[in-house]
C-alpha cells in the first residue's frame, strides 16, 4: 500500500468509526493516552553550586538511578547508582532564587562529557602531543610529592606556582593556604572579562574592593555604562530575577533603563532608551550628567563625597564638561545629555553601574570613578534601588597573612616574561586549576611559549585544554557534582552568602577531589608543612568554617542546615566580617584622577575600525565551549549556532560590498583572522564585534577546531593605573575574501523575514 | 500561559533548560546548517529602525497549544491530538512522519527528527527517564512539559489536596531569571495566568488566522 491510499484509508475508517460508534465509548478509537499510562518517575533533589562562573549560584539537582558503566576497584562493569538528571535554581537561595541561566542548565554535561579525563595520566609523548598513559593514585601523587620534596630540599619553595581563575571560595582560601605553608608566592589568577579595574575604581570611591550588587529590584531609574548585567556580567541570575521586579513586580511602578555602549548587547536590546557612545569616553557621558545635575542644582556637588572628590574638577562644578563639549567627544547630542541628566536625577532611586567594555580602556578606572561619582551624587550607595556591597566573611584562615597575600597575587603577564627571561627558569613546579591562559591572554604575552619553559607541569582539570595540553601529570578533579563543592558569592545579594554542597552522586570516574589531593600531598612531604593542616579533608575545613556561623535554623546548627538548604545566609556577625557594612571609608591615599583619552593599538588610518571582542552567552571566555548543548543554544542576537562570526554595521557592510554570511579578514597588528559576517542593526559603524568562546585548537570534540578566537588579535594593552588587560583598545580592518562557506549556521536562518525593505 | 515581554531578557534560559528537561538531541553542526536543529522553545528577535535610533525586541515562542490547532486535523493518525485538558499532545507511537502538522502550524514550533537520536557516551545519563526519546521519523514538539503536569497531580492526589497555581512548572518556566514565563490553568480565572491574560497589554501571535492560542504575550512597554 502507497502512502496516499493508507491515508485515504484512515481517513476513511477513522471518520466512520467515530460516526458508527457514537455513544458506544468503549468502541471508539483510543484518541487519548490515558492518562494513567504516564508514570513519573522518582527523584531525590539534592542541592550543589554551579562553577561555571564566579556568580556561585545554589543549584537543586535531581537525582535518579541510573545504571552507569563504570571501573570500580580495577573491575570494569555496570553499577546502579543515583546519577544528576537536571539542574534546576535553588528555590532557597538568595543569589539565583530558584531561577538559572543557560549555562547553568547545561552544566549538567561536564560531568557525563565523553571525553572528561577518567584517571590520572602521565605525558608519555613530547609536551603538547596530548600524548598520555595511564597511572595510579599512588604513583602519580608519589612523583608530585617527589618534585614538591626536591623543591623544598633545594630551598626553591618559590619555585612553586599554581595558576587558578578568581573565585571566592573556602577551597581557593585551602589552596592560598597550601602555598603559603609551603613557601610558594600567591596563586596568580587571570580573567579575560574579569572586574579588577572595577575593583580598584570601587576601593578608590567607596572603600570597598568589591564588585558592587546592584538593587535593580527596588530601583527607578538605571544607567549602565556597558554592563551586560542580564547577560554574561557578574551575576547575571541574580540580577535578571531583580530585572523581573524592577519591570513588572511593582504595580504601578515600572523602572526605566538606559543602556550606553557601542554594540548593543543582550541587555542593552532590553533598554527603554540604548545610547550609542564614542568608545572609552563612558566617563565623559557619565560626568556630563554631574554636570547638568550640578550646574541645575538638583544635587550640591558635595553630595557625591569622596567619589566625587576623587574627579578632577568636580568641586569646580566640572566646567570643563558641558553638554555641549561632552557631546563633542561622546557623540551624544547634547539637549540628550541634559534630558537623560534630569530623569537620573528625578527619578529616584536611580543608579548608574558600569561594567564590561568602558572598564577595558587604557582609561577604564577614569571612566569606572565618573559613573560612581554619578551614582554618589545622587545618593544612591548604600540605599534601597541603589549599588550595594554584599557582606564578605574572612576566608577561614589558620596562618597570618595568607588574605593579604592573596592581593598581591602576580600578574601572569609578569609571570611570563619573567618565565621567557634567559636563564634558569624562576618557575620549576606549575600546577594549572582550572585556568586556560594559553586561549585567553593576548598572544604578544607569549603564555604558551612561558608555560613551555616550566621544567614540571601538573594540571587538575576535567579535560585537556590549550594549556593543560602542556602538563606532565594530570590529576583530574572530580565534577562540582561528585564532590563538595563551595563559593563565596562577591555580588548578587544584600545579605551574606555562601554557597556550599555535598556532594549529589558519587564518582563516575577514577578522580579525586583537588582540595583533597592537595591536602594529602601536603601530608605526605618529607618536609612537612607549617604549620600542619588542622584537617584531613576539605569538608572539614567546610565544617570548620560554616561551624561558627550563627544558627538560622531552629533544629539544627549552622553545618548540618547548610549542607540541606546548599549554603549559609544571612547577618554574619560584625565581628566576623572583613568590613563592617558602615565601612565606606575612603582609602586615603588617592589622587585626583582626569579625563585622559583612551589609547588605541594602532592609527585610525591604517586600522578605521574599533576591535569589541565580547564574553559570549553561551561560553563566555571560551571556557564552556566544550559544552554541546551551549554550541547548539542560538545566540540571543544572531541566533547563530556552532559558529564564530564578526557583527559589521549595515551602512559599513553596504560601504564594503559585505553581505550577511562573506567571509571577512579582521587583521590586527597583533594578527589576522577570517570569519563569516553577520549584518547588525545594533553597532556603530566604525566598531567590529565578536564574540569570544570559539576558536579552540584543544577543547574535546565539541570546540576543537571550530570558529577563531578573537583573543588572538588583541594588542597588550592595559588599563593605565591597574595594569589590566585593556581588551577594548585594538583596532583592526577588514576586508572581505569570499561568499558564505556555510561556516555561518543560523537557527532558522532560511525562514527570515525583512518587515520592510532597508532605506 | 503568559509570557511578559517586559520582563523577558532574551538570556534563553529557557531554551537550555527545555533540551535538558525534554531529551531533545543536538544535532550537530552540519545538520544545524541544514536546519535540523530542534528548538521546542526558541528567542526571536524583531530588529526596528536604523543605527543609532535601533531597538530589538526579544519573543520567546514555544508551541502555542492552540484551541484550534491547524496541526490537529491534519494528522492522518491522530498523533497531533488535543487533550481533554486541551494541550496539543503529540504521540509519537502514531506519528507516521507526514510532516502534514508541521506544514499546516503557522508558528513553526514541530520539529522532524530525521535521525535516531545518539549521545556520546555517557551523555546519555543525563537523560530524564520522565520523557520518551523520539526515534527517527517522528514530529516531536513542545508538551508544556506534560510530564510535569502529571508529576504534580500525582503529588498533589498523594497528598489528597488540589493542585496549587503556580505548583507546575514546565522546565523553561522554571529556570526564567526575571519570571517572564507564566504557567497556570486557564480555566481558573483567579490563577495568575489567568489575570495576566486578561491584562490589556495581552495579545495572542497571529490571532486573527483564528487558531486560539493558550499562550498570551504581555507586549513591552516603553518609558522616558
Amino acid at each position: 500500500m502507497d502512502r496516499r491510499s493508507f491515508i485515504k484509508l484512515t481517513a476513511v475508517t477513522g471518520a466512520s468509526a467515530t460516526l458508527a460508534n457514537c455513544g458506544n465509548p468503549e468502541n471508539q478509537l483510543i484518541r487519548f493516552v490515558p492518562d494513567d499510562d504516564l508514570v513519573p518517575g522518582v527523584a531525590v533533589w539534592k542541592p550543589s553550586v554551579c562553577p561555571l562562573c564566579s556568580a556561585g549560584c545554589g543549584l537543586s539537582v535531581r537525582v535518579m538511578e541510573a545504571d552507569v558503566e563504570t571501573v570500580r576497584g580495577g573491575q570494569a562493569g555496570v553499577v546502579r547508582m543515583g546519577v544528576a538528571k537536571k539542574l534546576e535554581g535553588n528555590p532557597l537561595h538568595p543569589v539565583n532564587q530558584g531561577a538559572l541561566c543557560a549555562r547553568g542548565q547545561a552544566a549538567l554535561q561536564v560531568t557525563f562529557h565523553p571525553d572528561r579525563i577518567t584517571q590520572p595520566l602521565k605525558r608519555s609523548g613530547s609536551r603538547g602531543d596530548g600524548r598520555y598513559e595511564a597511572i595510579t593514585w599512588d604513583a602519580a601523587l608519589a612523583e608530585l610529592t617527589s618534585k614538591l620534596d626536591a623543591l623544598a630540599a633545594a630551598g626553591n619553595q618559590r619555585a612553586l606556582t599554581f595558576l587558578s581563575r578568581r573565585v571566592g571560595s573556602q577551597r581557593q582560601a585551602l589552596v592560598e593556604e597550601f602555598l603559603a605553608r609551603f613557601g610558594a608566592p600567591p596563586q596568580v589568577t587571570f580573567e579575560l572579562f574579569g572586574d579588577d579595574v572595577l575593583r580598584r575604581a570601587n576601593a578608590l570611591s567607596f572603600g570597598r574592593e568589591q564588585v558592587p550588587t546592584v538593587d535593580l529590584a527596588r530601583a527607578r531609574y538605571v544607567v549602565s555604562f556597558g554592563a551586560d548585567f542580564l547577560g554574561t556580567w557578574n551575576s547575571p541570575v541574580a540580577q535578571g530575577a531583580a530585572y523581573g521586579v524592577m519591570r513588572q513586580g511593582r504595580p504601578g511602578l515600572r523602572g526605566a533603563f538606559v543602556q550606553v555602549e557601542s554594540r548593543m548587547s543582550q541587555t542593552g536590546a532590553n533598554a527603554d532608551e540604548w545610547v550609542p557612545v564614542t568608545p572609552g569616553t563612558e566617563g565623559v557621558l557619565a560626568l556630563g550628567l554631574a554636570q547638568v545635575i550640578v550646574s541645575a542644582k538638583l544635587r550640591l556637588a558635595s553630595a557625591a563625597g569622596r567619589a566625587g572628590a576623587l574627579i578632577d574638577g568636580w568641586s569646580g562644578g566640572l566646567v570643563d564638561f558641558t553638554p555641549e563639549r561632552v557631546a563633542a567627544v561622546t557623540g551624544v547630542p547634547a539637549p540628550r545629555i541634559e534630558r537623560l541628566a534630569r530623569a537620573f536625577a528625578g527619578q529616584t532611586p536611580s543608579v548608574a553601574v558600569i561594567g564590561g567594555a568602558p572598564l577595558a580602556h587604557t582609561n577604564g578606572l577614569f571612566n569606572a570613578l565618573a559613573v560612581n561619582a554619578l551614582s554618589a551624587l545622587v545618593g544612591s550607595v548604600g540605599q534601597p534601588g541603589g549599588l550595594h556591597f554584599t557582606p564578605q566573611p574572612p576566608p577561614l584562615s589558620m596562618s597570618p597573612g595568607a588574605a593579604a597575600r592573596a592581593t598581591a597575587s602576580p600578574s601572569i603577564e609578569k609571570l611570563a616574561a619573567d618565565l621567557l627571561t634567559p636563564g634558569e627558569a624562576p618557575v620549576q613546579l606549575l600546577m594549572i586549576d582550572g585556568a586556560n591562559p594559553v586561549f585567553t591572554t593576548p598572544r604578544a604575552w607569549k603564555v604558551r611559549d612561558a608555560i613551555g619553559k616550566v621544567p614540571y607541569i601538573v594540571s587538575f582539570g576535567h579535560f585537556l585544554d590549550e594549556t593543560s595540553i602542556l602538563a606532565d601529570l594530570i590529576l583530574p578533579d572530580h565534577t562540582f557534582l561528585e564532590s563538595w563543592v563551595d563559593a563565596i558569592p562577591e555580588s548578587g545579594s544584600l545579605a551574606g552568602v555562601l554557597s556550599m554542597a555535598p556532594p549529589a552522586m558519587r564518582p563516575l570516574y577514577q578522580t579525586r577531589s583537588t582540595p583533597d589531593v592537595l591536602l594529602e600531598v601536603g601530608r605526605a612531604l618529607a618536609m612537612p608543612l607549617a604549620p600542619a593542616f588542622a584537617w584531613q579533608t576539605y569538608d572539614e575545613m567546610l565544617k570548620m568554617a560554616f561551624a561558627s556561623l550563627p544558627v538560622t535554623a531552629a533544629d539544627a546548627d549552622a553545618w548540618t542546615a547548610a549542607q540541606t538548604q546548599g549554603g549559609w545566609w544571612g547577618d554574619f556577625p560584625a565581628s566576623a566580617l572583613v568590613r563592617p557594612p558602615t565601612d565606606m571609608a575612603p582609602s586615603p591615599a588617592a589622587s585626583v584622577v582626569a579625563y585622559a583619552e583612551p589609547q588605541f593599538d594602532s592609527a585610525a588610518e591604517d586600522y578605521p575600525f574599533h576591535f569589541l571582542p565580547y564574553p559570549s552567552s553561551a561560553f563566555l571566555d571560551g571556557s564552556l565551549a566544550h559544552l554541546p548543548w551551549l554550541q547548539e543554544m542560538p545566540d540571543p542576537l544572531t541566533s547563530a549556532m556552532w559558529s564564530s562570526w564578526i557583527e559589521i554595521n549595515p551602512a559599513t557592510a553596504e560601504r564594503l560590498g559585505i553581505a550577511l554570511g562573506d567571509m571577512v579578514d579582521v587583521a590586527s597588528v597583533q594578527g589576522t583572522l577570517r570569519a563569516p559576517a553577520v549584518i547588525s542593526p545594533g553597532i556603530a559603524p566604525d566598531i567590529i564585534a565578536m564574540p569570544a568562546g570559539q576558536g579552540h585548537q584543544t577543547y574535546t570534540r565539541y570546540a576543537s577546531g571550530r570558529g577563531e578566537n578573537p583573543i588572538a588579535l588583541l594588542a597588550p594593552l592595559t588599563e593605565a593605573s591597574t595594569g589590566a588587560l585593556a581588551w577594548a583598545a585594538t583596532r583592526v580592518r577588514i576586508s572581505r575574501v569570499g561568499d558564505p562557506d556555510g561556516r555561518l549556521i543560523l537557527f532558522a536562518g532560511g525562514m527570515r523575514e525583512e518587515a520592510e525593505p532597508r532605506r | 500561559m503568559a509570557v511578559d515581554l517586559d520582563s523577558c531578557t532574551g538570556c534563553g534560559a529557557c531554551v537550555t533548560a527545555c533540551h535538558a528537561e525534554n531529551n531533545i538531541s543536538t544535532v550537530g553542526a552540519e545538520q544545524a546548517a541544514i536546519g535540523r536543529a530542534k528548538h521546542w522553545i526558541r528567542v526571536e528577535r524583531y530588529w526596528e529602525g536604523d543605527f543609532p535610533d535601533v531597538r530589538l525586541k526579544f519573543r520567546p515562542v514555544m508551541c502555542q497549544q492552540c484551541d484550534a490547532a491547524p496541526c490537529e486535523p491534519v494528522c492522518p493518525t491522530y498523533a497531533s491530538h488535543h487533550t481533554e485538558e486541551g494541550l496539543n499532545a503529540q504521540v509519537y507511537n502514531r506519528c507516521i512522519g507526514t510532516r502534514y502538522c508541521a506544514n499546516a502550524c503557522p508558528y513553526n514550533v514541530r520539529f522532524f527528527d530525521f535521525f535516531n537520536p545518539s549521545w556520546d557516551k555517557p551523555l546519555h545519563l543525563q537523560l530524564n527517564p520522565d520523557v520518551s526519546l523520539r526515534e527517527v521519523g517522528v514530529m516531536e514538539k513542545c508538551t508544556f512539559c506534560v510530564q510535569r503536569i502529571k508529576s504534580a497531580k500525582t503529588q498533589a492526589q498523594a497528598e489528597d489536596r488540589e493542585l496549587k497555581d503556580g505548583e507546575i512548572q514546565p522546565a523553561c518556566v522554571q529556570s526564567c531569571p526575571p519570571k517572564a514565563l507564566v504557567f497556570g490553568d486557564l480555566n481558573d480565572p483567579e490563577s495568575q495566568v489567568s489575570r495576566l491574560s486578561r491584562s490589556t497589554r495581552g495579545s495572542t501571535l497571529l490571532e486573527d488566522i483564528g487558531t486560539r492560542p493558550k499562550v498570551n504575550y504581555l507586549a513591552r512597554q516603553t518609558q522616558l
